[in-house]
């Protein structure tokens, strides 16, 4: 951790410069002779990064949320019919890699990136910048401190029956990656995987459509814990959510961004992804909204989440995705 | 008018059927191609998978239980409060009017939420309640196929009421009379004539409702997801959700079930309604509506619907007030209460993009709905008084659009408008709206038109007048309570529009449904709760100055 601080602190003060005056302060006025950037993305509160952005640049950034569902679909359709006034895209890694499929996206490696972990950028294309983090939330006014599960497979507990809402694991896909996760990086046997499962599935969660609807329930004591994300405790206090620190690692899917093929502005689109994965953005976003962020040394103002280990899963395809999903539904909706 | 007719016809035919065609051609073209697009090769493997999957068998039967409930549900109160409103001397007439709206002006998924709040087996406030007065683990659980249609029920009743209210008022109260000088009780003229001669209203309403709840998406998925309970547009939601690449023409293969359901009611409506002359109830002489007097049945039934009103309407709003209140989803508790603060109305009205939301939907809403009424009142006109097969055709084209499960029409206008140069500008909502809204004006419409005889037009025209001034001075005159009916639907509709807003708005075009989504998104339910409030505020001024304008227009008039 301590190299990564020093590392952190050498990227911040070059990144600075670089955004300042440094060897590309053309970039900086070429973006700012372009005028505007337009941001596709579906991710929370990200207006005050937005709104710093156009205040340092002189460069108007515009913000398109397209809901995760319509996300592939509307960036298709207007690309191929040439309508596409994204320059910036940032999506869950499996739908960025899908779109560098289909040639939406085009090659940048931001300076800023530099002090990034390895793996949040191997094709020149995709930068990974957080990790939509998943843990066991729960009602700390209602669950006792001896109660909150010390291992994910706690949730199995009879104790819990009834008390769980999770998203559905038939259609979520960050649940049924979460879940596949699980199998790949924490649970030792298969055999356990499958015990855990099925003991969840006997405790009758209570499925809702997305991570959106989950921290509701669990506020107001209708369900008293949940398979959910971590960043609700800062996004929704002073509701009474704290995340269970178990002694495994925590799972997520990484968030990308890239800049698009043929994007109407390029070097605003370059000046933006500079200024995103810098550390000063970074820590807007994960102290204002919560993110878990791969910028070095910066921390969700989250208890013990600077100390966990948070490791993205491995992208699933589509396919996997609803091979599991088909898995996961007939193991959940069989239980007794 | 003759001259007219025949010109009239085959151009609203092509105007509605560029509306609702070109989307829905779409569809049907991504429903038949691989791949993620609306062109691509040609396939029927979305269709052999749509419809092999052996989960499909027991949706369908609770997707006609829902749909079939909540019509049941919907018409009926509808029924019940349109006749005591329109007819009756109950007092606070005016109060029930508006409440009987209230549920179409909020946004339906808080209106769900709410009941989750309230019936809730572990926690529901009403369970609550229940269980301080003493029955104890009373779990009254809103998560279950009747929970559903209780609150479809309820969102649709006003669809229904402002359908039928408009032919209860310009009821021919001769019939009432001499089925009462016969000899016949009250409640024997109200079933033996009252409704018979409605029949057209009913049906077009249950129709309506039938094939909105159909579309419906946020009660089936914030109310029976839990329940996992599934239907129609939550099976297609998971078909869609399932994985990133959503694929929308898997979705829209799905969804030609729904379009093929909705034309087949709408020609058995036309079946069931096909001898116009007999629901005709405003000839040339004594038109006048009359108000049946209750007498002792006067404050027994106003205490009713008053409870009504309170149980089924009042409380889910108060539940959105006070959410809006509190700082989190909280039981109601001395602490809930002294934590209260405006925070959320803060954050909601120092939010730039949630006040434009709200400026572009009062446009879209006022602007969107005008529009929307002077097509339906040409379309109508041809449908009742035409009734030739183009009518039938242009009738069910008016369906198209509208009959398609909310989450797959947008991705069908996505597809067509980007096409276009409107592709991204307020005018695509615009067009959009009205194109798949097109029953809410019409539907009202047809059922006053249908009550307006065709000798009174022949009259004027004997006395002289031309073809507009009869339109002017005695048909638009009589249609007065259908046209501020189908206003209203489409105006309310419109601030509330989720499904195509999704998919059409841009910066700069947001509108607040899109906005309230992505609060729900985030789970920020209070600033969901706090701008809920305002649409409902926002559709309240627009239906007072609806009636408003008409009661002057009748007035005037007479």
């Amino acid at each position: 951790m301590k190299k990564l601080t020093i590392c952190a602190v050498l990227i911040l003060f070059s990144a600075v410069t670089v955004f300042a005056a440094g060897p590309d302060a053309a970039l900086a006025d070429k973006a700012k002779a372009e005028g505007k950037v337009t941001f596709y993305a579906n991710i929370t509160s990200v207006e005050p990064i937005l709104a710093d952005f156009t205040k340092r640049s002189g460069v108007k950034a515009e913000y398109t949320r397209l809901s995760t569902t319509k996300f592939i679909a509307t960036i298709l359709t207007e690309h191929a019919a040439g309508k596409l006034t994204a320059d910036v895209l940032q999506a869950p890694m499996p739908v960025l890699e899908l779109l560098k499929e289909k040639g939406v996206l085009a090659s940048y490696t931001s300076p800023a990136s530099s002090g990034y972990p390895k793996w949040a950028n191997t094709d020149g294309k995709i930068q990974s910048f957080g990790i939509e983090y998943v843990a066991l939330i729960y009602n700390r006014e209602l669950v006792k401190p001896a109660d909150v599960p010390k291992k994910y497979e706690d949730l199995t507990d009879p104790k819990w029956k009834g008390k769980i809402v999770m998203a559905d694991p038939s259609s979520h896909a960050t649940t049924i990656s979460w879940l596949v996760g699980l199998k790949e990086n924490v649970i030792k046997s298969d055999a356990e995987w499958m015990k855990f499962l099925k003991g969840l599935a006997a405790n009758r969660p209570m499925f809702v459509a997305s991570f959106g609807p989950t921290p509701a329930p669990i506020e107001s004591g209708e369900k008293l814990i949940g398979i959910s994300m971590p960043k609700y405790i800062i996004t929704k206090a002073p509701a009474p959510l704290s995340w269970a620190q178990v002694s495994q690692p925590m799972l997520g899917t990484p968030r990308g961004m890239a800049i698009a093929a043929g994007a109407p502005h390029p070097n605003a689109a370059r000046l933006f992804v500079d200024y995103w994965l810098a550390k000063d953005s970074m820590k807007i976003l994960a102290e204002k909204v919560g993110e878990y962020v791969l910028a070095p040394g910066v921390y969700p103002p989250i208890a013990g989440i600077d100390k966990a280990k948070v490791i993205p899963i491995r992208e699933l395809s589509d396919d996997e995705i609803k091979k599991w999903g088909g898995e996961f539904k007939k193991i959940f909706e069989t239980a007794k | 008018m003759h001259k007219n007719r025949s010109a009239l016809t085959p151009s609203l035919i092509a105007i509605v059927g560029f509306l609702t065609v070109c989307p829905v051609v779409m569809l049907v073209l991504g429903s038949f191609s691989q791949g993620l697009g609306a062109f691509g090769t040609f396939t029927t493997a979305k269709y052999v998978q749509a419809y092999t999957d052996p989960a499909f068998a027991e949706i369908l039967v609770n997707t006609a239980i829902f749909i079939a409930g909540s019509a049941v549900v919907a018409t009926l109160l509808a029924l019940f409060l349109a006749y005591l409103n329109t007819r009756t001397n109950i007092p606070g007439k005016s109060l029930f009017g508006i409440i009987s709206l209230i549920p179409m002006m909020v946004p339906h998924i808080l209106f769900a939420a709410s009941w989750v709040l309230l019936l809730n087996p572990s926690n529901g406030m009403l369970n609550l309640v229940l269980r301080q007065l003493g029955w104890e683990g009373a779990a009254l659980s809103i998560y279950t196929l009747t929970g559903m249609i209780l609150v479809e029920g309820l969102l649709d009743m006003p669809i229904a009421y402002l359908v039928i209210a408009p032919a209860m008022s310009a009821f021919d109260v001769a019939l009432e009379e001499s089925s009462r000088v016969s000899g016949a009780a009250n409640l024997r003229t109200l079933t033996r004539i009252t409704l018979p001669v409605l029949r057209p209203a009913i049906l077009a309403a249950a129709t309506l409702v039938v094939v909105r709840s159909l579309a419906s998406f946020a009660v089936p998925s914030v109310i029976g997801m839990p329940g996992r309970i599934y239907v129609l547009a939550t099976h297609i939601y998971r078909v869609v959700a399932t994985g990133y690449a959503a694929d929308y023409g898997l979705a829209a293969a799905v969804g030609m079930s729904a379009l093929a359901a909705s034309i087949i009611l709408i020609f058995l409506y036309r079946r069931l309604t096909s001898e116009g002359e007999k629901y005709v109830t405003i000839s040339s002489r004594g038109y006048r509506p009359a108000v049946i007097d209750l007498k002792g049945a006067r404050y027994p039934l106003f205490g009713i619907v008053a409870v009504l009103s309170f149980v089924l309407i009042v409380l889910p709003v108060l539940v959105l007030i006070y959410t809006s209140l509190v700082p989190y989803s909280m039981v109601p508790s001395a602490r809930a209460f002294a934590m209260m603060s405006a925070r959320h109305w803060t954050a909601v009205l120092n939010d730039p993009v949630s006040l434009l939301s709200l400026k572009n939907s009062l446009i879209l809403g006022v602007g969107g709905a005008t529009l929307g009424i002077c097509l339906s009142f040409f379309v109508s006109y041809v449908i009742v008084k035409v009734r030739t097969r183009a009518a039938g055709l242009l009738e069910s084209l008016s369906f198209l659009s509208f009959s398609f499960p909310g989450i797959v029409v947008g991705i069908g206008f996505m597809w067509f408008f980007v096409q276009t140069p409107l592709y991204a500008t307020i005018w695509a909502l615009l067009i959009g709206y009205i194109a798949t809204y097109l029953p809410y004006g019409i539907r009202p419409l047809t059922s006053a038109f249908v009550q307006v005889h065709g000798h009174l037009e022949e009259s004027s025209r004997v006395s002289g007048a031309g073809p507009l001034t009869t339109m002017r001075r005695i048909v638009l005159p009589l249609l007065v309570p259908g046209i501020v009916s189908g206003w209203i639907l489409m105006a309310t509709m419109f601030v509330r529009e989720l499904s195509l807003s999704v998919v059409l708005s841009r910066p700069g075009t947001e509108v607040l449904a899109v906005q309230i989504l992505r609060f729900s998104e985030d789970g920020l339910w209070g600033r969901l709760s706090a701008l809920g409030i305002i649409m409902i505020f926002i559709s309240t001024g627009l239906v007072a100055a609806a009636t408003w304008i008409g009661k002057t227009f009748t007035k005037v008039e007479k």
